[in-house]
Order: C-alpha cells, then sequence, then structure tokens
C-alpha cells in the first residue's frame, strides 16, 4: 500500500516496482515478487473476469455446438464461414455503423447545445440539472419498455395522443406500427438511444466548459470577436479533450447497445433492426458457435475502437 | 433437505447407489405462471411427494425453468449439467449426441404401449425411441362469435377466402379490431406457419421426409399470406407478434376476430373475462380450398439422460408419473392434452371441449423427426415472418431450405 501511494505522489516513475521503499534483501527473485501481493488480486481479477472470457469466446467459435447446447465436436472455421454467408449480415454491419454514427452524432450535437445552457446562470438551473440525470439513473431496459408501451400498436399513448389529433385513423394498422416497420422501429431506437446519452455527455462537456478559464474570453471580447466567432475559435478547441472522451465513451457504449433494440423490436422483424450485437443474440438461438464468431467479429471492432480511443488521448495529451 | 442434496451428489459421482437411496434430478418447463398458484412446480412436487411415500429409498428434486428461460437449459447442458429427467424438446438432437436411455431401458412395456401412437412414433431415431410423449395439444381455429355477429358474418370460415372476406369486414368495425391475428414472430412462428403449409399441401418435409421448405405450395402459401398483410386483414407487421403474449391476449381481449389455439387458450380467455363460453367458438383449421383433414398436433417429450446411471431408478419413477390420474391433472391445469391412449379416452369422456381436440389426435400431423429440427426450428421462428412482410418468400424459405440441408 505504501509503495504504490509513494510512486502514486511521485507520479512520474515508469517502473513502480523498482521504486525500492524496503532494504534490498534476498537476490533478485523476491524483489521480482515482492510487488505480488498488492498487484495480484487485480491481476487475478482481470485474468478471470477479461482474459479467461476471451479465450472461451475464440474456442466456443472454433467448436460446434447443438441448438440444445450439446458440443458435437470441433467446427474448424465454420462458423465463421457460416457466418459470412449469412444474408442478412452485410445489412446488419451497415446498419451498425449508422447506429453509431448517428446516435453518437446526435448526442454530442445535442449535448453541446444543453452543455451551454447550463453553463449560464437561470433561475431553475438546479433542477434542470437535476432533471437531466434521470434518463441517465433509470435502468435503460425500463426506458425502453416504458417507449415499447408507448408505441404499443393497440393503445400506445403516443398514439392515442395522434389519433386525437386526427393524424392516425385507427389502432392496431400501419399507422400505428413504428415498431414492426424495421425503419422505423429503427429510427425510434436511435431516439431512445439518444435520449439516454445525453446526460452522461452533456455532463462531461459541462465539466469541460467549466474549465475554460474566463479570462479567454474577455480576450476574445478586446479582440472584437462576435459570440459565434468566439465559440468556434475559443469555446471549441479549449473543449476538445472533454468532446474527444465523451465521443469515445459513447462510441463504444452505443456499439456494444443490447437493451434498447431488444426490448423495441427484437431485431425484427427477421433481423432487419439488428445491430452486429442483436444478431449475435439472435444467433445464439440456432448455433451458439456462429454467435461465438460474431462476437469475435465483435471483440475485433471494439479492439479497433479502443485502439482510435488511446490514439486520440495520446494526441489529446500531447497537445495540452 | 440440504443433506439430500448432498449425499446424493456424492453418490452420483461414484456412478451407483451404494447407499441405496438414489435422487433423480427432474427438469421441467412451467406451463403456468412461475411462482403463481398453477406453477408447474406444485404439479410436479406433489407427483414427487407420492412416490417418494412409496419409494423411500428414491428422493426426486424437480427444477422448473420458466419458458421464457428456457435458454438457461441449453447453458446447463452446454455445462454438462445433465438432469436425469428432462421434460421439453424432441429426443432426436440428444440422441445423436448419445447422451440418452432408449426408451425402453426407462420406461416397462406397458406404459409404453399405452402412449399415443402418433405421437410415440414421433420419438424415434433409426426406429429406436429415446423419448416419450408426456403432454400434448392441437391446433384448431378460435373465432369471436360477437364479432362475427356484429359484422353479419353468418358462419365460421371454412377456407382461406372465406379467412379473408371475413376478416376484412371484422377490421372495418374499426376500434383497432384485428381480423385475423397471425403471430409470425419468434416465439412460435413454425407452428403458425405450418398451419398455412398444410392448408396449401404443403409442410417443411416431402412424402419421403426430406426438408422441403421452399416448395412451389409453401411459397404460394406465403404469396397469399403476403397478399392478407398488405391488405390490413391481419395485424400488421406480423413478424414480430408472438402467439401467446400479442395474439392470444388479444383474443381474450376480445379485439381478435379469428387465430389459431390450442386448448391452452382457453384458461386465458377465462381469465381475462371479456368473453363467455358462448361468446367464441373452436373449428378446425381452413385450408385453401376446405378445412385441414389432418390437425396439426405437437407435444412435448420426456427424455432421461445415461449420465447419471439411474435407468432403473427413472424407470420407477415414469412408470409412476404416467398414471391416468396424474395425467389428466396435468390436462385439466393447463387444458392441455395427454400423451396416453387410456388418459385420453378417460378425458374424453369427462370434458367435451377436450373430446373435440382428441378426436382429431390419432391422425394428426406432427413436426418433422430429422435430428436437426430443433436447430432448424430456431431459424424459422426468427426468420419465417419475414416472408409474409415483404421480403420474396421464395428468397426466405430458399435460406431455409438451405440452412436445413447444410446443417443435416
Amino acid at each position: 500500500m505504501t509503495q504504490t501511494t509513494h510512486a502514486g505522489v511521485r507520479g512520474s516513475a515508469p517502473d513502480p516496482g523498482g521504486a525500492p521503499r524496503r532494504p534490498r534483501r534476498k537476490g533478485g527473485l523476491v524483489r521480482a515478487l515482492a510487488p505480488l501481493p498488492w498487484i495480484g488480486p487485480a491481476t487475478g481479477l482481470i485474468l478471470f473476469v477479461v482474459i479467461w472470457p476471451v479465450i472461451a469466446m475464440f474456442q466456443t467459435s472454433r467448436e460446434h455446438y447443438s441448438s440444445l447446447g450439446v458440443l458435437v465436436g470441433s467446427a474448424g472455421w465454420n462458423n465463421f464461414t457460416r457466418l459470412f454467408d449469412e444474408a442478412d449480415l452485410g445489412g446488419v454491419v451497415v446498419r451498425t455503423v449508422v447506429w453509431v454514427v448517428a446516435v453518437v452524432g446526435a448526442t454530442v450535437l445535442i449535448s453541446l447545445g444543453v452543455a451551454q445552457l447550463f453553463n449560464k446562470e437561470f433561475p431553475g438551473r438546479r433542477f434542470a440539472r437535476w432533471a437531466l440525470i434521470a434518463p441517465w439513473a433509470a435502468s435503460v431496459v425500463m426506458t425502453s419498455i416504458i417507449f415499447k408501451w408507448m408505441l404499443d400498436p393497440n393503445n400506445g399513448v403516443v398514439y392515442v395522443l395522434l389519433k386525437q389529433l386526427g393524424l392516425v385513423k385507427n389502432f392496431n394498422t400501419n399507422d400505428t406500427n413504428w415498431l414492426g416497420d424495421p425503419t422505423t422501429a429503427f429510427w425510434c431506437a436511435v431516439f431512445v438511444a439518444v435520449f439516454v446519452s445525453i446526460p452522461f455527455t452533456t455532463y462531461a462537456l459541462l465539466a469541460g466548459l467549466q474549465a475554460v478559464p474566463s479570462d479567454v474570453y474577455e480576450a476574445a471580447k478586446l479582440d472584437g470577436a462576435n459570440p459565434l466567432r468566439t465559440y468556434w475559435s475559443v469555446t471549441l478547441p479549449l473543449l476538445r479533450p472533454a468532446l474527444l472522451v465523451a465521443a469515445l465513451i459513447n462510441v463504444m457504449n452505443v456499439f456494444n447497445s443490447f437493451p434498447i433494440i431488444w426490448e423495441l423490436s427484437g431485431g425484427g422483424p427477421g433481423s432487419q433492426s439488428a445491430t452486429t450485437t442483436i444478431f449475435m443474440y439472435q444467433l445464439k438461438q440456432s448455433s451458439i458457435g456462429e454467435a461465438a464468431a460474431m462476437s469475435v467479429v465483435n471483440f475485433g471492432f471494439i479492439i479497433v475502437i479502443v485502439l482510435l480511443f488511446l490514439r486520440a488521448s495520446k494526441w489529446n495529451s500531447a497537445e495540452d | 433437505m440440504a443433506l439430500t442434496a448432498c449425499s446424493s451428489s456424492g453418490s452420483k459421482s461414484s456412478g451407483s447407489s451404494s447407499s441405496g437411496n438414489v435422487t433423480l434430478k427432474l427438469l421441467a418447463p412451467d406451463y403456468g405462471t412461475p411462482g403463481g398458484p398453477d406453477s408447474s412446480q406444485k404439479y410436479w412436487q406433489g407427483i414427487v411427494d407420492d412416490f417418494h411415500k412409496a419409494n423411500p429409498t428414491i428422493t426426486v428434486q424437480v427444477q422448473i425453468v420458466a419458458w421464457t428461460n428456457w435458454d438457461q437449459v441449453a447453458t446447463q447442458l452446454q455445462n454438462k449439467q445433465y438432469p436425469d429427467i428432462l421434460l421439453g424438446d424432441a429426443p432426436q438432437e440428444l440422441a445423436a449426441s448419445n447422451l440418452l436411455y432408449p426408451l425402453t431401458d426407462v420406461m416397462s412395456a406397458s406404459t409404453i404401449s399405452n402412449l399415443i401412437p402418433v405421437f410415440a412414433k414421433q420419438e424415434e431415431t433409426d426406429g429406436v425411441a429415446y423419448g416419450a410423449p408426456f403432454t400434448t395439444s392441437s391446433r384448431a381455429l378460435f373465432y369471436n362469435k360477437k364479432l362475427f355477429a356484429a359484422a353479419k358474418i353468418a358462419s365460421p370460415p371454412k377456407t382461406w377466402a372465406d379467412i379473408q372476406t371475413d376478416a376484412a369486414k371484422i377490421k372495418a368495425l374499426g376500434n383497432g379490431t384485428i381480423g385475423y391475428g397471425l403471430p409470425l414472430g419468434p416465439e412460435e412462428a413454425q407452428a403458425e406457419a405450418y398451419l398455412w403449409m398444410l392448408g396449401n399441401g404443403g409442410g417443411y418435409v416431402d412424402s419421403s421426409g426430406k426438408y422441403d421448405i421452399n416448395s412451389a405450395n409453401n411459397i404460394e402459401t406465403f404469396n397469399f399470406l403476403t397478399s392478407m398483410v398488405k391488405a390490413g386483414d391481419t395485424e400488421p407487421s406480423p413478424a414480430t407478434v408472438n402467439r401467446t403474449k400479442d395474439i392470444w391476449a388479444g383474443f381474450a381481449d376480445g379485439t381478435v376476430g379469428m387465430a389459431g389455439g390450442s386448448g391452452a387458450l382457453i384458461p386465458s380467455i377465462t381469465k381475462a373475462g371479456k368473453l363467455t363460453k358462448d361468446d367464441y367458438g373452436v373449428v378446425t383449421m381452413p385450408g385453401k380450398t376446405g378445412p385441414l383433414t389432418q390437425a396439426l398436433a405437437v407435444h412435448d417429450d420426456i427424455t432421461a439422460f445415461k449420465s447419471g446411471g439411474h435407468a432403473a431408478q427413472i424407470k420407477q419413477f415414469l412408470d409412476f408419473a404416467y398414471a391416468d390420474k396424474y395425467q389428466i391433472q396435468f390436462d385439466n391445469e393447463y387444458s392441455l392434452l395427454p400423451a396416453t391412449t387410456s388418459a385420453s379416452q378417460s378425458l374424453s369422456a369427462s370434458d367435451p371441449v377436450a373430446a373435440g381436440f382428441l378426436a382429431t389426435v390419432p391422425n394428426a400431423v406432427v413436426y418433422p423427426t430429422n435430428s436437426n429440427w430443433d436447430t432448424l426450428k430456431s431459424k424459422i421462428q426468427q426468420t419465417i415472418g419475414t416472408a409474409a412482410q415483404g421480403t420474396d418468400p421464395s428468397k426466405v424459405l430458399g435460406a431455409l431450405q438451405t440452412f436445413a440441408t447444410a446443417n443435416n
């Protein structure tokens, strides 16, 4: 404990194992093992909950399981061939890209505005800030189910309203079928995903805005910059670190998001509103191995996103 | 309880029962409401307790899994946590993995000969049965007499054309009424699709038992369904609509004019309290040119796993549990049908509704028994609905045919 805090305080020690506080005793081995009691549990935990499942996933993707879960034998690369032969896969991948871009894009744009608003003094600001936490604090499954009920073709409250406004003629028809039609179901899911992503993004950006020193704005004012110019040339560049972190965390979250689409449409009809995560789960019903192959592909996507994230944050700190 | 559980796992690992006490594990789905008064936990616990009284050296542990969590069973099997007795899907896939006892090892000849032949035949792999039907049901068309009267329809439909015109009239009543409820969503699409395929002389397999999913007849059937969906004679987007929660609940609520159903729909109707016994009728499912000559009947099966090595005890238990008394108790509880001839006879005598359904059983059509049927069934449930909702039926059915033959 003392050792780690010590290293933490110094903050720069590149090799914490080599930061000796205790006197050197018996040879190199003991010294090399000395940090083990401290880092052992964390390493063990990572091995157990991260590395082992990854290995199991790769193994499963090369095995042939019956739909009842019985291991039939090795499948070689068959699960992958079958996955890439799925007629729906192309649409699913394209949809996943649209899903991530649309949700993260809309979330960041809206959050930029909301954060700007929340950075200004106005009566009831405290209450408004609290209220924004609600979609974040509520379980995503719960939120999705409520939206599903609101869009129930037989008596969803949204359709009841539209019917009273004369925009919908009758229940249980195509007018009240937003969740049954793949296109509208997908965009409803995008809406819900933006709705639940805005709070975190807004707060991340708000923290960034509050960190902008007021003197740069005074300088901009003295130089005669108009508000738009100030926002573009002063606020946005200084907000970049927060913006980048918020966007990349959202990309990972949204890519992996399962409950929203699953609750709203189940990825259906067929797989016509599914993203890769949903598709993986749908495949699991008939072939655990093929679902694992899909997971491996998803894992590849995630690795790419993480590498981008690491690179961006390095770039971030280098520019700071 | 905990003590017996411990000792049993000890004796299990040694492969036999040196102490003379054996514990069997029974895994079954919940046909009622989990935790509710009609939970299957109660039903099985009753049998198990009676059995233990008669056979003090054998204890049966009951594990009930909700149908909605049935995936959990696949996980259990994947982790090699085999029960001794499983109530659930057809035995072929498990038998192909060499996990099951042949039925003759775990059930006496007299019990076997009492099983309804059309279902018993379904349990075979290469002529050997590896399971036994436990509960069955057969499908028919339910129609709402109130809506029929309101739409001025004189008699229940006999042909597809009748369904189409009646559905249009019922839909025209407004208020969100649905003419024909077509559940082609993932829950049980394979049954609804089969009901319609049968009406046009189609099905999943040809007369020689080979998959024939994209036959001309089946494609024609789905073209017809697509036209019904387009015209608004059904609910919109049937591929996302499920049987129990959507269509049967809607029928019980009085908003669905016609729907395919089994006896299991009757308790929901009673529970909802909107329709009385006289407000709905049950007729044979219409086909393209006339009512189906053979009803679709489905069954859930008992299978026994070899891993525990308790064939003799399983035999004692199954012979006990297949008594008429328990079969009929199950059917009264869940409005399903028995799997034994003797129980059918006594139920037919006492229950006219069940008798109507039972009359169709000996001549019924059943699902294929190909060893990959369970895998294919999951795929059908996921995709076949799109063939009635805009995607070209020949494409959807063609993909299923390819899947069926490639994974054989």
